[in-house]
């Protein structure tokens, strides 16, 4: 339903190859149709559903020099195409005058394909007002659980189609569907807190699904309700301490720490390269800790094919501690020395996609239980599982961080950082709220001090993630909680 | 710029019995050219030479029943889909009285948005982007940088705004923006509407050169503290300037999810120091953020949100002008058009000597984690060099900073820097800095 248009374009698509062909050049071509909507509604009312459509085509070339240049318009005509193609193939030309140095693709198999994942017919059913009013509910709801704040409810919905073609014969086409509900609740006294919760699916049906509004009203329970008592916390002394993160906030070091150094286009510069080599086989972790990413279907970060139109694999970037696979795209895998993953992704059909992450978790091996839903466990349940686990004897006092609220890295350096949405002392003199403070430190330091988990994977914790300008879905996650022993390189910043 | 199809359809649609009441349009169409460098290889298949056309049209539609749709349309829909996308955003329209208001003609300011030599690159000339990549690489060779990144670009942009109240207002502009990072530490780079010369363009490159090579050498062992901080303007833009924009805004205070609420700018409440300003001039000429109008058709004029510490204005498009009972303002589009104002800035380096046995804080990692609403902060500052006497440069102390923003802008410690070649200033101020 979604591939339509990009299914009708085969003339383009042959046009273009042919024309690369005649003139010696190799191409990449990559359509995108993406369609967005978005209903807000604050204090009772919706304040606005917007909706926008974007669709274009990029052109990728390499001449036969090497010389490597992207063009793109944003429609489908097969005259602006050629013409188009024809600017990319002379600024290939120019790019050889800029000191700019050949380029060249990894031998690629010519997959042809299409993948449209089921349940796509409930966006052609999705009503904005009908959402809005939905939306309106849930937010007396939640009012009525957890009074006293103002609050802020939005649904997103995305269905990103592409297609990409390529001068070897490959030709996939997929469509990414995704739907976001995300809550935000602002205490309302002089000194003033906002705290946010989200869930996640693959279509706009999840406001009529019973289990994920359970999960999603819980969720926004709890963040109303740290909104309130921020405001009276106290602020967490600065230093290096006994943790214990969610299982959000270990898809935030995951992602930050080691997913985007393990991305090849940056191993001239990455920490986990050497000259340009990935360092496979290097000891980065424990020998109890892998991190791996991978599309996972359903999810909000699932891409089946990469943007050059290579299947997406499983990397497999620690595996039990020693550094195994690269996140690469057919132009940084022979450099890197890694294998091909086919994890280039792009925002759009205008920019050069990267190597980029998918779903990112760290799994440990013999994770200990913890029954129940990840819901269930406030601060006490949390001290309740240390201490049966031995944990609060090894350190009598531990500080959880609860809930992620987004990080960032400097991949060169390995210097990462997260935020939280709360700290809790737990130890001998009971559990202690602070307010949130910077998570930092290098990543090798933070992989090695992962001691332990409890409970099963959950991969839901969602998020956007920017590189070279260009923001896409990422996600992930891990066991329900982590435990890591102090280590002088990983630091909880502080008042 | 041809909207005749979409203008037609707007004028001929109706749907449940319903017709376009009233009806804006603010549309861009846009040629831009990219080259980047990753890793010190210029125009690498990640960072290519990059050639992009583009038109996309935001619309407010205005129904008969008095519902609003709003929505962003692409090349296709405004050329030859208008009449389908028109009815089906009839499908996603909503009540909401305070976004009713389309605005008619009015007198729109001449400023200087268009730079001749910055078009000839948005077309595709690439010879002009030669020497600046000779400047930075020659840069990198002589202090031995291990690798660089960054990006010029230029761009064209049409943009136009029409109404069903007889407004049709259109300029043609012109963007240009570079930026280089050293050994993926700390860079510089500036946007604006034209192009700077070669000898501004090296002297910017000179200027950032000093303190990324500081950062190769680790400072003595310093405890942690609160202990003197000077805020580098890169830094007061992107945390200081970045929240106090966020809870000017007219959402935030009309919701009252901001730190701001309505009352106190009736009363011009205190909120920064009594001698602060913060303001926004989009008729600089050929700034970043100049313009003429904003995309709801409003005329750029000059705004000040913080007059002598006192709240004077929130951020306000129309609909929430009206909801606030207050006229609305023309938001700033990019950061060079927005002052923070005060005392005297003192020289650097005499604000360097001031900071003695403080820092000097270069960029942050971490910003867009921080909660602006309470101003608390707590963020990684890997870029941080620390102060001996008289304001040396001692080296680099990775640290963690923390304290709140509203605290430290009203604090009387606080005073201004400037920093050459930099229209925000630099803050100095207590801070609390832990080094890792």
């Amino acid at each position: 339903m979604f591939l339509e248009t990009l299914t009708s374009l085969d003339p383009v698509a042959s046009a273009l190859v042919e024309r690369a062909r005649v003139r010696g050049a190799y191409v990449i071509w990559r359509a995108q149709e993406r369609t967005c909507a978005r209903v807000l509604v604050r204090s009772g009312r919706v304040e606005e559903i917007a909706t926008s459509v974007s669709s274009g085509h990029g052109i990728h070339v390499v001449d036969e020099h090497g010389g490597v240049a992207l063009a793109s318009r944003d429609d489908f005509h097969l005259e602006p195409a050629l013409t188009l193609l024809d600017r990319a193939l002379e600024a290939a030309a120019h790019a050889h005058r800029l000191g700019v140095p050949p380029a060249f693709l990894s031998g690629l198999a010519a997959e042809r394909g299409r993948l449209e994942p089921p349940g796509l017919d409930a966006y052609a059913r999705f009503d904005p007002s009908a959402a809005g009013r939905r939306l309106a509910e849930l937010e007396a709801e939640i009012a009525g659980r957890a009074p006293g704040l103002t609050t802020t409810l939005a649904l997103s919905t995305d269905v990103d189609a592409w297609r990409v073609a390529r001068s070897d014969g490959a030709d996939v086409a997929w469509v990414m569907p995704r739907c976001v509900l995300r809550f935000s609740a602002s205490s309302r006294g002089a000194e003033r807190h906002t705290v946010g919760a989200a869930i996640s699916g693959p279509a706009p049906d999840l406001l009529d699904d019973a289990a994920k509004i359970a999960t999603f009203l819980a969720r926004a329970c709890a963040a109303a309700r740290l909104a309130a008592a921020l405001p009276d916390a106290p602020s967490h002394p600065a230093g290096s301490f006994p943790l214990v993160i969610d299982y959000a906030l270990a898809k935030g070091l995951a992602h930050e720490a080691f997913g985007h150094a393990s991305e090849a286009d940056g191993f001239r510069s990455s920490v986990l390269a050497k000259d340009g080599r990935f360092r496979s086989g290097d000891v980065v972790g424990a020998t109890h800790v892998s991190i791996v990413d991978e599309p996972v279907a359903g999810d909000h970060a699932w891409q089946p094919y990469s943007a050059s139109g290579v299947r997406r694999d499983r990397a497999t970037i620690v595996d039990r501690g020693r550094l195994a696979d690269a996140l690469t795209d057919p132009w940084s895998a022979p450099l890197s020395g890694a294998r091909l993953t086919g994890a280039d992704r792009a925002e759009s059909f205008r920019v050069a996609p990267l190597p980029r992450m998918s779903n990112i978790r760290i799994e440990l091996q013999g994770a200990s239980a913890a029954p129940g839903a990840f819901e269930d466990y406030g601060p006490e349940e949390v001290r309740d599982l240390l201490a049966a686990s031995g944990v609060l004897a090894r350190h009598p006092e531990v500080v959880f961080l609860s809930g992620y609220s987004g990080g960032q890295v400097n991949p060169s350096t390995g210097d990462f950082v997260f935020n939280c949405k709360a700290i809790y002392t737990i130890g001998p003199r009971g559990i202690a709220l602070h307010k949130p403070a910077i998570f930092s430190g290098s990543m090798f330091g933070a992989l090695h001090a992962i001691r332990e988990g409890f409970g099963p994977l959950l991969l839901d914790a969602i998020g956007t993630c920017g590189k070279w300008g260009q923001s896409v879905p990422s996600s992930g996650g891990s066991h329900y909680f982590l435990v890591l022993d102090p280590a002088p390189t990983v630091r909880l910043g502080g008042r | 710029m041809d909207l005749a199809a979409l203008l037609r359809a707007l004028a001929a649609t109706s749907r449940d019995g319903c017709f376009v009441d009233a009806w804006s349009v603010a549309a861009t169409e846009a040629r831009r050219l990219t080259l980047g460098t990753k890793d010190a290889r210029t125009g690498s298949p990640h960072a290519p030479l990059a050639l992009s056309e583009s038109l996309a049209a935001r619309f407010k539609i205005v129904w008969s029943d008095g519902r609003i749709s709003r929505g962003v349309l692409d090349r296709r829909q405004i050329e030859e889909d208008a009449p389908e996308a028109l009815a089906e955003a009839r499908v996603s329209s909503y009540e909401d009285p305070d976004a009713r208001l389309v605005l008619g003609p009015a007198a729109f300011p001449e400023v200087e948005v268009f730079d001749p030599r910055t078009d000839e690159i948005a077309g595709g000339s690439v010879e002009p982007l030669g020497p600046r990549l000779a400047a930075i690489r020659a840069r990198v060779a002589a202090h031995g940088f291990r690798t660089w990144s960054g990006s010029l670009q230029a761009a064209r942009a049409t943009a136009r705004v029409v109404t069903s109240e007889g407004l049709d207002v259109e300029t043609l502009g012109t963007s240009w923006s570079w930026h280089a990072t050293f050994d993926g530490e700390i860079g510089t780079g500036l946007s604006r509407r034209a192009q700077d010369d070669e000898a501004s363009f090296a002297a910017r490159l000179d200027r950032a050169v000093p303190a990324a090579i500081a950062l190769r050498t680790d400072a003595p062992k310093r405890p942690g503290g609160l202990v003197p901080v000077l805020f580098h303007p890169d830094v007061v833009e992107e945390l200081f300037i970045a929240a106090l924009l966020h809870n000017l805004d007219g959402a935030a205070v009309a919701h009252g999810t901001g730190a701001f609420r309505r009352e106190q700018f009736e009363a011009g409440a205190p909120v920064l120091r009594e001698d602060l300003t913060l303001r926004h001039d989009p008729l600089v000429p050929l700034a970043a953020g100049a313009y003429r109008f904003t995309q709801e058709g409003l005329p750029a004029r000059r705004v000040t949100y913080v007059s002598a510490g006192r709240l004077v204005s929130p951020l306000l498009d129309t609909k929430y002008a009206r909801r606030l009972g207050l006229s609305p303002t023309p938001a700033p589009s990019a950061i060079d058009t927005v002052f923070l104002e005060g005392p005297a800035p003192r020289p650097y380096e005499t604000a360097l000597a001031e900071a003695a046995g403080g820092a000097l804080v270069l960029g942050v990692l971490g910003v867009h984690t921080q909660d602006f609403t309470s101003g608390d902060f707590s963020m990684s500052a890997p870029q941080t060099l620390a102060l001996g006497d008289g304001g040396r440069l001692e080296g680099r102390v990775r640290s963690t900073i923390s304290g709140n923003l509203f605290a430290i802008l009203r604090s009387p410690g606080l005073r201004l820097a400037t920093f050459p070649g930099e229209h925000t200033p630099g803050i100095l101020a207590s801070c609390r800095l832990d080094p890792s």
